[in-house]
């Protein structure tokens, strides 16, 4: 019983140190952010996808790619906009590679999908998988960014 | 001959499938935008169509007593007045990704509602000209099955709402868009008006279209675009099933210097060569049956402000004769075109001025067939665009018609021929 409380106690301390150092890794990519900003994608319309990539490049435009610091969030339906053949994977390519733009890929979602797929969704390289999307957003919002769902 | 064809197709797709090791193109020329829907990020199903509502004059003038007409000197698809509004098309469908989560199959459907030679014969409230489904499976060699254009000339294969005139060459008029004269069909001799009866086709016009199944491609390498298509089809157009066990063979070549943009008014240097081949029996015998064949040449440049394209096209078999005279279209004649067409988009202006010259010579070299002696058409067109917006525009067109005919009868009718004004309003939805 001892032991199990031990191991409980490593995991929580394992995870909030992750969280943590996932938390100081944000930021860290842009350590001269002046805005930072969470964009939700969760809309079914296509218009949605390339709105969300325009509100990015708009406010990398304004800002300067080192003065804002940008990730937008896919969940439910708007997973699509970071499957490895999606349309605007040029788009994806270069905010990630001019604009340090980062791009996270809720689990849930990919999961459901790989359900109603028969298999795993392939995922565009430059997205990383994050454990729920919605609860991405909260630990952004909470680390002070703001959120905008275009 | 079939085999001959076939092995040309298939040395067609080989070359194609070679080009394969270049960069896959997302959506750029007309097999891509009207067969295919861009990669996770399509709808399910989006509702789109058109409007064209129109106005045109004849000015031609009558021949003999009678002062009986022929239909060059009427306006269509009725053909029974030399002036008339006309909701001309009035198209509506729906396209896209069917099952989102997958990007590899598409569909589109598109049905006619206006007035043309598609929905005239047999009054028909509405017809369906477009119902095809996409799998984009193997790269390099896309699977497109269904009703759907077919790949060839220009003005036929381009999105007919992004045309830049009212009316089709004489050559696209009468060598490309296929008539399809049904059992029992009769010919008619030169009416007056009211009360002609000229349409003595019975069935839709081919619309550019047939029911079959289409390989093709676009591949990118730096700036410049390449496309192929290889479609076999019934060779029936918007009849959808088969007459007869023939089937034909389209191939389609395209090479593209992409200068910017997307969709239809994409800027750039198209190069594109195609040929069709098939067999048509003739309803009213059908032990006869006879070659149908086309090809062509061309090129389109368009850079804003200014646009130009040429086509150069030729036909052995079946020409067309009028629409009043089905029982000389099963021929073995020949018959060859061209265009030269060029815009310019007035800068800092919503207007276009567009110029158009078309020759077609129908009955080449065969001065003493049985439908008549060679017959020559010559037009020149000056038209104007107004864009309202990006959606809806107005277009206007003069076309000066110079007809003449080897065959003096013909002649004598083909000298009243003169001038047609169109004006029509597009809006796309």
């Amino acid at each position: 019983m001892k032991s199990l409380k031990n191991w409980l106690m490593l995991a929580l301390l394992a995870l909030s140190l992750g969280l943590s150092a996932q938390a100081m890794a944000d930021k860290a990519s842009k350590p001269f952010a002046e805005k930072r900003v969470v964009l939700q994608i969760s809309d079914p319309n296509p218009f949605k996808q390339t709105l969300v990539l325009n509100v990015a490049n708009n406010l990398l435009k304004h800002y300067g790619p080192d003065k804002v610091d940008i990730e937008i969030v896919a969940f439910g339906p708007g997973l699509r906009l970071l499957f490895a053949d999606n349309a605007n994977k040029g788009r994806i390519k270069r905010l990630v590679e001019n604009g340090g733009v980062r791009f996270s890929a809720c689990s849930n979602t990919i999961r459901n999908m790989g359900k109603k797929l028969g298999h795993p969704p392939v995922l565009n390289p430059n997205a990383v998988k994050v454990s729920a999307g919605v609860v991405r957003i909260l630990d952004l919002v909470d680390q002070g960014y703001v959120l905008i769902k275009p | 001959m079939k085999n001959m064809t076939i092995k040309t197709s298939l040395t067609a797709l080989t070359l194609a499938m070679g080009l394969g090791a270049a960069q896959q193109a997302s959506a750029a020329n007309w097999l891509m935008l009207q067969g295919t829907e861009p990669a996770g990020s399509a709808p399910r199903a989006k509702l789109w169509g058109f409007v064209q509502a129109q106005y045109q004059k004849d000015f031609s003038d009558s021949f003999g007593a009678g002062e009986v007409y022929i239909p060059p000197k009427l306006i269509g698809p009725n053909l029974e007045t030399q002036d008339q509004f006309n909701v001309n098309r009035a198209r509506i469908g729906v396209r896209g990704s069917n099952f989102p989560l997958d990007s590899k199959t598409n569909y589109f459907v598109l049905i006619e509602m206006g007035r043309n030679g598609i929905t005239n014969h047999g009054d028909a409230f509405a017809k369906v000209t477009d119902a095809s489904v996409t799998f984009n499976h193997i790269p390099g060699a896309r699977v497109r099955v269904g009703l759907f254009k077919n790949p060839g000339p220009e003005e036929g294969l381009q999105a007919i709402h992004v045309f830049d005139y009212i009316n089709f060459t004489t050559v696209t008029n009468q060598l490309m868009l296929e008539r399809y004269p049904v059992a029992g069909y009769t010919n008619a001799p030169a009416q007056s008006i009211p009360g002609a009866d000229f349409n003595k086709i019975g069935n839709s016009v081919g619309a550019f279209r047939d029911t079959g199944i289409q390989v093709f491609d676009t591949f990118k390498s730096g700036s410049w675009e390449t496309a192929y298509a290889v479609k076999i089809g019934n060779g029936s157009g918007l009849e959808i099933t088969d007459n007869d066990n023939n089937k034909d063979v389209y191939l389609y070549l395209s090479t593209e210097k992409v200068y910017g943009g997307k969709g239809g008014r994409r800027e750039g240097w198209k190069f594109f060569a195609w040929s069709q081949s098939g067999k048509r029996i003739d309803p009213n015998n059908t032990a006869n049956e006879y070659d149908r064949k086309r090809y062509g040449v061309g090129t389109k440049y368009l850079k804003k402000p200014f646009r130009v394209s040429a086509e150069y096209m030729k036909g052995k078999g079946m020409i067309f004769q009028g629409p009043h005279r089905p029982g000389h279209m099963f021929n073995d004649l020949e018959a060859s075109g061209w265009y030269v067409e060029g815009g310019w988009y007035i800068p800092k202006t919503k207007l276009e001025i567009d110029l158009r010259y078309d020759s077609y010579t129908r009955e080449e070299n065969h001065p003493t067939s049985v439908a008549g002696d060679e017959s020559r058409y010559k037009t020149a067109t000056i038209g104007m665009q107004y864009h309202f917006n990006k959606k809806t525009r107005l277009n206007m067109e003069y076309s000066n018609r110079n007809y003449e005919s080897d065959t003096t009868a013909v002649n004598n009718q083909y000298e009243g021929v003169k001038g047609r004004f169109a004006i029509q309003v597009t809006a796309i939805f």
